[in-house]
């Protein structure tokens, strides 16, 4: 059971990038960018119901931006005295809708505020933002893992709920921090496998049936192909992978010594006088 | 012996007029200063990059604990062995967490002998256990330098050269007890390039003053028990490395996890080779899955470790990862005082608002930040948020 002065703080990362979004609304039309965010606004919902000290962000990572869906800057928010956009007919809890009626309208600004052609989508700075508050590729992998070794020293977990394709880093990021991956496999019951899986905190999922851990790979890729090796060569100075031996490093351009057996000299040995 | 210019003793310094520190203001209040301790203390880890200084970044490190009669003495509460030990257990999470890829053994030194608690291992879990049990010994007698550093250096001289070999003592006795000449044994340590630091309890010392000085370490004397964890904390980030350090290409593994469930057909129960020196603890020592070695398939349960059976360096590929931070160091931000400072109020990494007296600010993407987020950024995260997003993809 958890304790009265927990606060628990749930940051949804959701991948807004445009151009898998309109594919996907071509593919199958029954699933699109809204309902993936009435799922969300689901999840996020439930979450803040659960317990009154429970906290929420959502964060829309986008190709060359992360913007905070929720709670958004321009919200002076608290008391809501003197806010009729907040309340609802239907008797709603208010903080719910006004954090549901602020996504909508954020998402709406991100969409029509994005431009540019850079189709991958900048996961690492929103993870960093999400990590900054919670306080309480090769440069974009080195950010990454970063991000994702300081989330495993604030013990903060970080789940990941795949729609298309597999994702190497993120499954690393879930082994390393002690999350769940899971990869969906019918994207219109987004919103179930949410709550079934992704809700309850770090204490519950111990007693519940979840989906098995992945087998991660681990392997190092080396610097030299990108080949994925399990015996590779590694610089002392700037660990640096290379699949085989070279006299130079290429990232660093240290010479290395090469290290020959050393000479025996053949020693003459004296014959024992036989007795 | 050479002479070295002597620093002036704090006896022979002239009075340190502390009450000026303090100041009120108008209306006599000290809030103003008490604020600036406060938020200079918050800024008192701020690293400072050594620039473009290659680091030793696979370490050997030999840290050598008295035991000796004075550490029963209670300025360090509850005693001063406890107290140690303590902060050891935080030294070497930490020091794993930095330095993924390097070694750490214990020695303890009384009775003028000493003694190996650990051996040089890249496990945390053993050093810890050990440490823990050690805070029953008996502290007796008296402590030897010589001893210790040549048990140390039976070791390390024969690491490979590449890596860097380092030795921590903290010592708390003003005596040591050596049966043989410790200035030969300095040079010797000279001459293998060990480099051996020194944190003491009591007081300074002559021959610890010379011993670091000439090997190039570090002698500090603590004054509180923060103030040790600080200075043990130094010692976690790696050194800069000696130019003498050699520089190659090290072959190492990366071993896949295999996770094999009971019904998997071709499952087998297996050992793990560090069952084989007792070293398993608790638990069943058979289980399915675990880390195989690429070249020699013998099985490991935790990574990083050296293959018994071949000798190849068995790591993952986050192991190094963590240590990219050391190669690559985050520039400090640039204060700004908050009066000076006209764009928005609201940090960029965590959304609250800026209400400190000054706001920090990334030099290459001029986006501002608040104290902790900026303490945060260096400690723990080495990458800018916002820098990320102006990079391109890959």
């Amino acid at each position: 059971m958890a304790s009265d002065d927990d606060t628990n703080l749930l940051v949804i990362v959701v991948d807004v990038n445009p151009i898998w979004w309109g594919q996907q609304a071509q593919r199958e039309p029954q699933f699109t960018l809204s309902k993936c965010l009435d799922a969300v606004m689901v999840m996020g919902n439930s979450h803040m119901a659960m317990t009154r000290t429970n906290k929420l962000a959502v964060i829309a990572s986008h190709c060359q931006d992360s913007h905070f869906l929720y709670p958004s800057k321009n919200w002076k928010g608290g008391d809501g005295s003197g806010d009729d956009a907040s309340s609802s007919g239907d008797g709603k809890y208010e903080l719910l809708s006004v954090a549901n009626n602020l996504i909508a309208e954020e998402i709406r600004e991100v969409m029509s505020k994005s431009k540019g052609n850079s189709t991958d989508t900048m996961l690492a700075g929103s993870l960093a933002k999400a990590l900054c508050s919670a306080d309480d590729c090769a440069l974009q992998y080195m950010n990454f893992m970063n991000v994702i070794f300081a989330a495993q020293k604030q013990s903060v977990l970080i789940d990941a709920c795949v729609l298309d394709s597999d994702s190497g880093l993120l499954q690393q990021a879930c082994d390393i921090t002690g999350g769940l991956y899971l990869k969906i496999p019918q994207k219109v019951a987004l919103a179930q496998y949410l709550l079934w899986v992704f809700l309850p905190d770090s204490e519950q999922r111990s007693q519940l049936v979840l989906p098995p851990p992945v087998h991660v790979d681990y392997r190092a890729a080396c610097f030299c192909h990108r080949n994925l090796i399990e015996i590779g060569y590694v610089c002392s100075v700037c660990l640096s992978i290379f699949c085989n031996f070279s006299p130079i490093c290429t990232t660093c351009e240290t010479a290395f010594k090469i290290q020959l057996p050393t000479m025996v000299k053949a020693k003459k040995k004296k014959l024992k006088p036989m007795s | 012996m050479d002479e070295e210019p002597e620093r002036a003793k704090r006896w022979e310094g002239g009075y340190e007029r502390t009450w000026e520190v303090l100041k009120e203001d108008e209306s006599g209040s000290l809030k103003a200063t008490v604020e600036e301790i406060l938020f200079q203390s918050k800024r008192k880890r701020v690293i400072e990059s050594h620039g473009q200084v290659r680091l030793g970044m696979m370490r050997h490190l030999y840290v050598v604990i008295d035991c000796s009669r004075s550490m029963e003495d209670q300025d360090l509460k509850p005693n001063r062995l406890t107290s140690t030990l303590k902060l050891m257990e935080a030294f070497v999470e930490e020091y794993f967490d930095q330095n993924p890829i390097s070694q750490v053994g214990i020695i303890m030194t009384k009775n003028k002998r000493a003694e190996k608690l650990t051996d040089l291992a890249g496990n945390p879990k053993k050093h810890i256990t050990a440490l823990q049990k050690a805070v029953d010994s008996v502290c007796v007698g008296e402590p030897s330098l010589y001893n210790s550093l040549s048990l140390a250096v039976q070791t390390l001289k024969h690491m490979p050269g590449h890596t860097s070999r380092e030795i921590l003592i903290i010592l708390s006795s003003l005596t040591t007890c050596d049966p043989a000449n410790i200035y030969e044994l300095i040079k010797t340590l000279k001459s293998l390039k060990v480099r051996v630091s020194v944190i003491g309890l009591s007081a300074e010392v002559r021959v610890c003053t010379v011993l670091t000085r000439e090997t190039g370490g570090s002698y500090h004397v603590i004054l509180d028990e923060s103030h040790f964890k600080e200075l043990l904390m130094l010692h976690v980030k790696p050194p800069p490395s000696s130019s003498a350090s050699e520089c190659s290409l090290i072959r190492m593994g990366f071993p896949q996890h295999t996770i094999a469930s009971l019904s998997d057909q071709d499952a087998k129960p297996s050992f793990s080779m560090s069952h084989l020196d007792g070293g398993g603890g608790s638990g069943p020592g058979l289980s399915l899955g675990g880390y195989f070695c690429p070249q020699c398939h013998a099985k490991y349960t935790e990574l990083p470790v050296e293959c018994k059976v071949c000798g190849l360096t068995l790591v993952s590929a986050p192991h190094l990862a963590r240590s990219f931070h050391h190669l690559f160091p985050l520039d400090a931000f640039t204060e700004i005082p908050e009066e000076e400072h006209h764009g928005d109020r609201f940090c960029q990494a965590c959304q609250g608002e800026l209400k400190d007296k000054s706001v920090f600010m990334c030099p290459s993407c001029h986006s501002v930040f608040c104290v902790e987020c900026d303490l945060f950024i260096h400690d723990s995260l080495h990458c800018c948020p916002c820098c990320i997003h102006n990079q391109s993809g890959p």
